[in-house]
C-alpha cells in the first residue's frame, strides 16, 4: 500500500503532494531524492523501485514530471508502478497533455482525481471513462458553460451510473448522433541488424485501438483472418475471454471514445522493410562514414517519416556530414540526426563525410549504433488482417472504418 | 482562538515566507465568512484555492484553519473538497481545532447526495485525531449501511484507518463481523475488496493478541472464502483483482484436482492488459505447483509468454519491474528460457540497470546450441562505447566460458579482447583469463602466448595487475620473461599503491624463484626487502614468513607455495540457493527488485503486513530509535570478526569449501598473516616496527577486533582534548604508519542521514564531541570521513575513517590509535556521538 504521491518538476520542485495514509510523509523523502538524481545525472537513470533510509520510492518519469510514490511496508512493486503509470495517463488525458504549468493551473481536479483513484493507499479504479463522470474534464465547453450559466462546478451532481452497472466501462445511457466505430492496427517494429547486416532480432509490437462513438449498449465482434500469427495476446478488460479461446473471436462490449482493445507480439519476422549501411573507414587520424538507406523489402506503400539517428562517439571532435537528400543536423552532445522524410523513389539516400578524431588516435574502434525510425500508412507489417467487424444488437447500422499503421519501434542498426 | 503553534514544518529560507499573504487572506476569509451574497461561492473558490496552492508549495497555512472552518458552510462540492483536503492535512497538528469540523463534517455524512455522504466520511475519517475517534463511530456505522456503494466502499476503508487511530474504539463497536458480513454479502465488488483489504489487516494484527482475531484470519483462507472470491473475480476492478489473488496465493488446496480448478479459473487473467494482475496470477500459479514438478514446469512454459509481452509493451518503469520478475525464473529455470534468449539482447539506449539484468540472464540461458550466437552478442557489447557495460559484457563472456564444457570459441574471444587495445577491456579480460586457467589449466599455453605480450605497464587496476602478476608467477617456466618482468615491477615497488598487488607480487616472485632461481634471485631478495620494510601488515608479514621459510627449508617453501594443485571445479556462487529460494517465495514484492529476501531490508518492526513506526514515518520528530540496532549490530560484527576476521577470509573460506587444495594467494593470507603476526609479537622484538603493541593486545587484536582488552578492566571514563589540532599531511602520515586497532560497523540514525545533506553537518557535529574532522568525501550514498582526536591527558591520538552509506544507514568505522588499550572507550565514545548526529 502507497502513503503518499509526490509530483515533481524536472528541477525537482513538489508541485503536489497526496498524503495517502494517517502517517504522514514528510517532505524531506524529495530531497532525498533529488539529491539521488542528481548524483546520477539524469532522472531516467535511477532505478525505477529504490530504498530511502525511511521509505521504498517507486519512481516512474513522464514528459519530465516525476510521480513518486512511498511506501514502508512490502508490496508488489509491479502494482505500485502500474498505478503510477495510470495516474499518469488519467492525468495527460486530462489536462491534454502533461507539464508544470499544466498541473499547477489544475491542482485542484488532480486532488480530486487522486482522490477517487486511490483511498487509504489502495488504488481504487483508474478507469478514466468512470472518473470522467465523477469529475469532469477541465474542458472549452465547460469553461464557456460555467460563463453562461454562473455554475462553475466541474464536478457532475451525480454518481457515475457505471458504478452501479455491470459494465464498469460503460455508462448505460449514452446516445450519439453518428454511430459510428474505427478500429487501428498501430504496429511497432523492433528489430536489431549487427555489423555485417544480418537481421539478430525482429519482432513487432501491436496494438488495437478502437473509436467508438456508439448508442446504447452494443456488443461487437471482431475476427482475424490470421489469428494464428500471435504470439501472445493482452486484452482490455471488456474482452471475453472464453469465445477468444475457442474460435479466436473478440467479443466484447466497448468503452465510449478511444481505447486499446488489445496489445500483441508476433516473434520471428524474417525481413525489415528499409535497410541502413553504415560503413566506417579510419585512416591516420580521420575515418570516412558512409550511410546507405533503401528500401529492402517493398511494403507496397510508401515508406515516410523516415530518421536515422546516431551518436558520435567521445573521441570523435568534428565532423563534416553531407547528405544527397534530407537534413543532417549535429547537436551540441554528438547526436546527429539525419531526416529523410519520404523515400525518394528515384535514387537511394546516401550520407557521407569526415570524422576528425582525437589527436594521438589512429583510428576509431568504437563504432556508434543507429537508431532508425519510419512509418508506413496503411500497412500491417506483421501480416495480420482483420476478417470483420460484426454488431449484435444494431439499432442502425453503424459506420465501420479500419486502418492500419506500421512504425519503427526499437530499430537499431549497428556498425 | 489563539492561533495554533507553527507546526514543524517551517517554509525553508528559499521560498517566500508567505506570511502577508497568509494574514491578507485570514482577514479576506473571515469576512466571507457569514455573507451569503451572490457571487459569494466564486470568491471563496479563488481565496480556498490560494490557500490550498501555498500548502502545496509547502507554506504553512495552518493558521486561517478556523477562518477555513467558517467558510464550509457551502453548497459547492468543489469548495467542500478542497475544504476537506485542507482539513485532513491540518486536522492532526491542530487537535483543538480538528473540533470544529467535526461539526460539518457529521452534518455532510447526512446529505442526500451519495458523493458527499462518501467524501464526508472520508475526510471525517481522515483527520486523524486520535481524541476525537468517537465522533467516527455513529458516521462509520450508518455508512457501512448506507443504501449506495460508493459510501460502503469508503466507510469499509473508513473502519480500517478507525483502527489504526484506536484498535480498542474500532473493535468495541464491533466494526470487524459488520465487515465480515459485508464482504460476504455486498453485491458491489469494490465494496466486498475494501473489506477484505480492511479485514485482512486488522486480524492479522489482532492475532496475536486474541485467539478470535487469529481463527478469523485463517477463515479468510478457508475454502469457502477463498472460492466465494474467485468466483466473483470477474466482478472486480483489477486492483481488486490483485488483492484477491494475493489472498488466494496464500491459499493452500487440498489436492491436486483443486489446484487445477483453480488454475483453470484464473488461467485467463494471463492475458489481462494490467502487468499487476498478471503478475499475481503467476504467483498463484508458481506456489500452488510448487510440490508438482511436472507441472510447475508447464507452468513455467505456460507464462512465458505473457511476461515476454509485459517486458515489451509498457514503460521502461513497468519493463523493469516484469523483468526483476523475469530474472527471478530465469535464474531458477534457465533451461526454460534457452530458446528465447533473443528477448533478453540489450538494445544500446536502454537504462545499464535493465542491461545489467539482461546481461545476467543471457549468461544464465546459455547452452550448447545458443552459446556461440549468445557470446557474439555479448562481444558486440564489450567494444560499446559505454565502458561499464563494456565490462560487464567481459564478465558475462567470462562466466559463460566458466559453466560450459566446450570453451574452444570463447577463449579465442576473450583472447582477442587482449588485442583490443583498451585499458578497461584489457583489465577486465585478465582477471577472467585468470579465473579461467584456475579452471582449466590445459588452456595455459595458448593464453600466456597472448598474455605475455601485454606490457604491464598498460595495465593500471588493481584486480587486473594482481591477476597478470599471478600468471606470471604461476607460469614461470613457460613465460620466457617471467623473472624479467617481475624484477621489473619489484623495482617499482613504492609506487605501487595497492597492497593487493604487492601481496601478489611477492608470492609471484616467490614462486619464480622456485622454478627458476637464478634469474630470480635478485628480484626476490629486493622483494623481500621491500616487503618486510612496508608499512601494510599483510605485505610485511607475508614477506617475513616467506624469509623464514626459505631460511628454514627450501623443499618446505616449495611444499608451502607451490603445492600441485586442482583444477577449480566450481566457483563459489554469490548467492546462496536458500536465499535464491527465500526471494522466490516472496514472488511479487520488493524482494525481488531488490533480489534479497525480505528480511535483509525490511526492520523486524516493519516485517508484519502493515506497521509502521512513527519516528521512521516523520523525519522531524526526534528520539533515537537506533541504539537498539547498534547493538544488536556490534554483536554481530563481533562474532563475524571472531570466526572469520575480514571479508577477504570469507571469500577465502569459500575457496577452501571446493575440497580443493588450491592455494591461492589470498588463502594464504588468512592462514598464514595470522600465525606469524603471533609468532613475530612473542619472538622477535629486534625488528625496527616499534609500532606494535605488547604482545597481549596483539593477540586480543587476532582474536577479536571488537573485544575489550582484557587486561584493561573497566578503563575510566576517556576524556577528550577539546583543542587538539592536526595537519593534514601529519595526519595522512600517521595514518600510513598506525595498524588499524579497531573496524566496526555500526549504523546511524535515519534523521542524520537526512541531515547530511549538508556536508558541513555531521562535522560540526562531531566537533561539538571534541572530534574534528580532516578531511570529507564522497557522493551519496557514500560519504567518507576521517575525524581525528587526542586525549585530554597524554598525547595519545586517535584517528577514525568513517564510510558512511546514506541509504542503507550503515557506518564503517575503522579507528587507528597510537593508545591501544582505550581504543575501544573512544570507539563508545565516538558511536555515541555519532548516534546524537540528527536527533538535536
Amino acid at each position: 500500500m502507497l502513503q503518499c504521491i509526490f509530483l515533481l518538476s524536472d528541477s525537482g520542485e513538489v508541485l503536489l503532494e497526496k498524503q495517502l495514509t494517517g502517517h504522514r510523509v514528510d517532505r524531506a523523502i524529495c530531497d532525498w531524492f533529488w539529491n539521488q538524481i542528481l548524483t546520477q545525472g539524469d532522472s531516467l537513470k535511477l532505478v525505477p523501485v529504490i530504498s530511502s533510509p525511511t521509505h521504498y520510492l517507486f519512481q516512474v518519469v513522464r514528459e519530465g514530471i516525476t510521480f513518486l510514490a512511498c511506501s514502508q511496508v512490502e508490496m508488489p512493486p509491479l502494482m505500485a508502478i502500474e498505478f503510477l503509470c495510470r495516474v499518469a495517463d488519467v492525468l495527460s488525458n486530462y489536462l491534454d497533455g502533461l507539464n508544470e504549468d499544466l498541473i499547477k493551473d489544475n491542482f485542484v481536479i488532480v486532488y480530486e482525481l487522486l482522490d477517487e483513484m486511490i483511498d487509504n493507499g489502495f488504488p481504487l479504479t483508474t478507469e478514466p471513462n468512470i472518473l470522467r463522470e465523477m469529475i469532469a474534464p477541465p474542458n472549452i465547453v465547460s469553461k464557456v458553460l460555467s460563463v453562461v450559466t454562473g455554475n462553475t462546478s466541474n464536478v457532475s451532481n451525480t454518481l457515475p451510473g457505471a458504478t452501479a452497472s455491470c459494465v464498469p466501462w460503460r455508462k448505460t445511457d449514452l446516445k450519439h448522433a453518428t454511430n459510428e466505430v474505427y478500429v487501428d492496427l498501430v504496429e511497432e517494429m523492433d528489430a536489431t541488424i549487427n555489423r555485417d547486416g544480418n537481421l539478430v532480432k525482429c519482432e513487432i509490437y501491436g496494438e488495437v485501438q478502437v473509436n467508438s462513438n456508439l448508442s446504447g449498449l452494443p456488443d461487437l465482434t471482431l475476427s482475424f483472418a490470421n489469428p494464428s500469427i500471435f504470439n501472445d495476446v493482452r486484452f482490455h478488460p471488456c474482452v471475453r475471454l472464453r469465445p477468444w479461446e475457442l474460435n479466436q473471436i473478440l467479443s466484447f462490449v466497448p468503452p465510449d471514445g478511444q481505447f486499446k482493445l488489445m496489445s500483441y507480439r508476433v516473434k520471428k519476422l524474417k525481413s525489415t522493410p528499409i535497410y541502413v549501411k553504415p560503413q566506417f573507414t579510419s585512416d591516420s587520424g580521420t575515418c570516412r562514414i558512409s550511410v546507405l538507406v533503401g528500401i529492402r523489402n517493398d511494403p507496397g506503400k510508401s515508406i515516410d517519416n523516415i530518421t536515422v539517428e546516431f551518436r558520435l562517439p567521445p573521441c570523435v571532435t568534428s565532423s563534416d556530414l553531407s547528405p544527397n537528400y534530407g537534413a543532417v543536423n549535429v547537436l551540441a552532445d554528438k547526436t546527429c540526426s539525419w531526416t529523410i522524410g519520404r523515400m525518394p523513389k528515384d535514387k537511394a539516400p546516401s550520407m557521407s563525410g569526415t570524422l576528425v578524431l582525437e589527436t594521438g588516435m589512429e583510428r576509431l574502434h568504437v563504432f556508434p549504433t543507429f537508431q532508425v525510425a519510419f512509418r508506413i500508412m496503411g500497412v500491417a507489417l506483421s501480416g495480420l488482417k482483420i476478417d470483420k467487424l460484426d454488431l449484435k444488437n444494431p439499432l442502425s447500422r453503424p459506420h465501420k472504418g479500419f486502418r492500419a499503421l506500421t512504425r519503427g519501434g526499437e530499430f537499431q542498426v549497428r556498425s | 482562538m489563539a492561533p495554533p503553534a507553527q507546526s514543524h514544518r517551517s517554509p525553508s529560507p528559499s521560498q517566500p515566507s508567505g506570511k502577508g499573504e497568509v494574514s491578507d487572506l485570514k482577514t479576506q476569509l473571515r469576512q466571507l465568512a457569514g455573507s451569503r451574497a451572490p457571487g459569494t461561492d466564486d470568491t471563496k473558490r479563488e481565496l480556498f484555492k490560494k490557500v490550498i496552492s501555498y500548502m502545496t508549495i509547502g507554506i504553512d497555512v495552518s493558521s486561517v484553519f478556523s477562518e477555513m472552518v467558517m467558510c464550509s458552510a457551502t453548497s459547492d462540492i468543489v469548495l467542500k473538497k478542497m475544504c476537506y483536503l485542507y482539513v485532513g492535512n491540518y486536522a492532526k497538528h491542530n487537535p483543538d481545532l480538528a473540533l470544529l469540523t467535526i461539526n460539518f463534517l457529521q452534518r455532510d455524512c447526512k446529505d442526500e447526495d451519495p458523493m458527499i455522504r462518501g467524501l464526508a466520511l472520508r475526510s471525517l475519517c481522515s483527520l486523524g485525531v486520535a481524541n476525537l475517534v468517537e465522533y467516527l463511530v455513529g458516521p462509520l456505522g450508518n455508512g457501512l449501511k448506507d443504501g449506495n456503494s460508493y459510501v460502503r466502499m469508503v466507510a469499509a476503508v473508513g473502519v480500517l484507518k478507525l483502527y489504526h487511530l484506536s484498535a480498542s474504539t474500532c473493535l468495541d463497536a464491533d466494526f470487524p463481523p459488520l465487515l465480515k458480513q459485508l464482504m460476504l454479502k455486498d453485491k458491489d465488488a469494490q465494496v466486498v475488496a475494501n473489506c477484505l483489504t480492511s479485514l485482512q489487516e486488522i486480524w492479522s494484527l489482532e492475532a496475536s493478541t486474541s485467539e478470535e482475531a487469529a481463527r478469523e484470519r485463517e477463515t479468510l483462507l478457508s475454502k469457502p472464502v477463498v472460492y466465494y472470491f474467485l468466483n466473483r473475480m470477474k466482478e472486480f476492478s483489477e486492483w481488486a483483482q490483485c488483492i484477491v489473488l494475493e489472498l488466494v496465493s496464500k491459499y493452500v488446496p487440498v489436492d491436486s484436482e483443486e489446484i487445477f480448478d483453480i488454475m483453470n479459473l484464473l488461467e485467463d487473467r494471463l492475458h489481462h492488459a494490467n502487468g499487476a494482475v498478471v503478475l499475481a496470477t503467476i504467483k498463484v500459479f508458481l506456489h500452488m505447483t510448487l510440490s508438482m514438478t511436472d507441472v510447475h514446469q508447464q507452468v513455467y512454459e505456460r507464462i512465458k509468454a505473457p511476461l515476454l509481452t509485459l517486458v515489451s509493451s509498457g514503460s521502461p518503469e513497468q519493463s523493469y519491474a516484469v523483468l526483476s520478475h523475469l530474472h527471478l525464473l530465469v535464474m531458477r529455470a534457465p533451461y526454460i528460457f534457452s530458446s528465447d534468449y533473443k528477448h533478453f539482447y540489450c538494445q544500446y539506449n536502454e537504462p545499464f540497470y535493465v542491461k545489467k539484468l539482461k546481461l545476467d540472464m543471457l549468461t544464465a540461458v546459455a547452452n550448447e546450441s545458443n552459446t556461440y550466437e549468445i557470446v557474439t552478442e555479448l562481444c558486440e557489447y564489450v567494444a560499446n562505447v559505454d565502458i561499464p557495460m563494456a565490462r560487464e559484457s567481459i564478465r558475462a563472456v567470462g562466466k559463460i566460458a566458466l559453466q560450459q564444457y566446450d570453451v574452444n570459441a570463447i577463449v579465442d574471444r576473450l583472447l582477442q579482447f587482449l588485442e583490443m587495445e583498451k585499458e578497461h577491456v584489457t583489465a577486465e579480460t585478465l582477471v577472467l583469463v585468470k579465473d579461467l586457467l584456475r579452471k582449466y589449466p590445459q588452456w595455459s599455453h595458448d593464453c600466456i602466448a597472448v598474455v605475455g605480450n601485454i606490457s604491464s605497464k598498460n595495465v593500471q587496476e588493481p584486480k587486473a595487475k594482481a591477476a597478470l602478476i599471478w600468471m606470471l608467477g604461476e607460469y614461470a617456466q613457460d613465460m620466457q620473461d617471467s623473472p624479467y618482468i617481475l624484477e621489473g615491477l619489484v623495482e617499482n615497488w613504492d609506487e605501487e599503491n595497492s597492497a593487493e598487488v604487492r601481496l601478489h607480487l611477492l608470492t609471484a616472485v616467490m614462486k619464480c624463484f622456485l622454478r627458476r632461481a637464478p634469474e630470480t634471485q635478485k628480484a626476490l631478495g629486493d622483494a623481500l626487502a621491500a616487503g618486510v620494510a612496508d608499512f601494510h601488515q599483510d605485505v610485511h608479514d607475508r614477506a617475513l614468513l616467506y624469509y623464514r621459510l626459505l631460511k628454514y627449508d627450501v623443499s618446505v617453501a616449495e611444499r608451502i607455495v607451490n603445492p600441485p594443485k586442482q583444477a577449480v571445479s566450481v566457483f563459489a556462487d554469490t548467492q546462496s540457493s536458500e536465499m535464491k529460494d527465500r526471494i522466490f517465495d516472496e514472488f511479487n514484492s520488493l524482494s525481488v527488485v531488490y533480489q534479497k529476501p525480505s528480511y535483509m531490508f525490511t526492520d523486524k518492526e516493519h516485517r508484519g503486513p502493515f506497521a509502521f513506526s512513527e519516528e521512521l514515518g516523520s523525519l522531524s520528530i526526534g528520539t533515537e530509535p537506533s541504539d537498539g540496532a547498534v547493538a544488536a549490530q556490534r554483536v554481530e560484527a563481533n562474532d563475524k570478526d571472531l570466526l572469520l576476521g575480514t571479508s577477504e577470509k570469507e571469500e577465502s573460506h569459500g575457496y577452501g569449501n571446493n575440497g580443493s587444495a588450491y592455494n591461492a594467494p589470498s588463502y594464504d593470507a588468512s592462514t598464514t598473516a595470522g600465525a606469524s603476526q603471533g609468532h613475530f609479537d612473542l619472538v622477535s622484538i629486534d625488528q625496527p616496527s616499534t609500532l606494535h603493541p605488547p604482545s597481549s593486545f596483539a593477540i586480543d587484536d587476532l582474536l577479536g577486533l571488537g573485544m575489550p582488552a582484557a587486561p584493561s578492566s573497566a578503563p575510566p571514563a576517556l576524556l577528550l582534548n577539546a583543542k587538539a589540532t592536526i595537519d593534514p599531511n601529519a595526519f595522512q602520515q600517521k595514518w600510513r604508519q598506525l595498524p588499524v586497532s579497531l573496524s566496526q560497523e555500526t549504523s546511524i540514525d535515519p534523521q542524520g542521514v537526512a541531515g547530511m545533506t549538508n556536508p558541513q553537518a555531521l562535522p560540526q557535529h562531531m566537533q561539538g564531541h571534541s572530534i574534528n574532522c580532516i578531511a570529507s568525501g564522497g557522493q551519496a550514498p557514500n560519504f567518507k570521513f576521517f575525524f581525528f582526536a587526542q586525549k585530554a591527558e597524554g598525547s595519545s591520538a586517535y584517528l577514525v575513517e568513517c564510510v558512511i552509506n546514506s541509504s542503507s544507514c550503515k557506518v564503517q568505522l575503522k579507528i587507528k590509535t597510537d593508545d591501544q588499550a582505550t581504543s575501544q572507550a573512544f570507539s563508545e565514545l565516538f558511536q555515541s556521538a555519532l548516534s546524537k548526529f540528527g536527533s538535536t
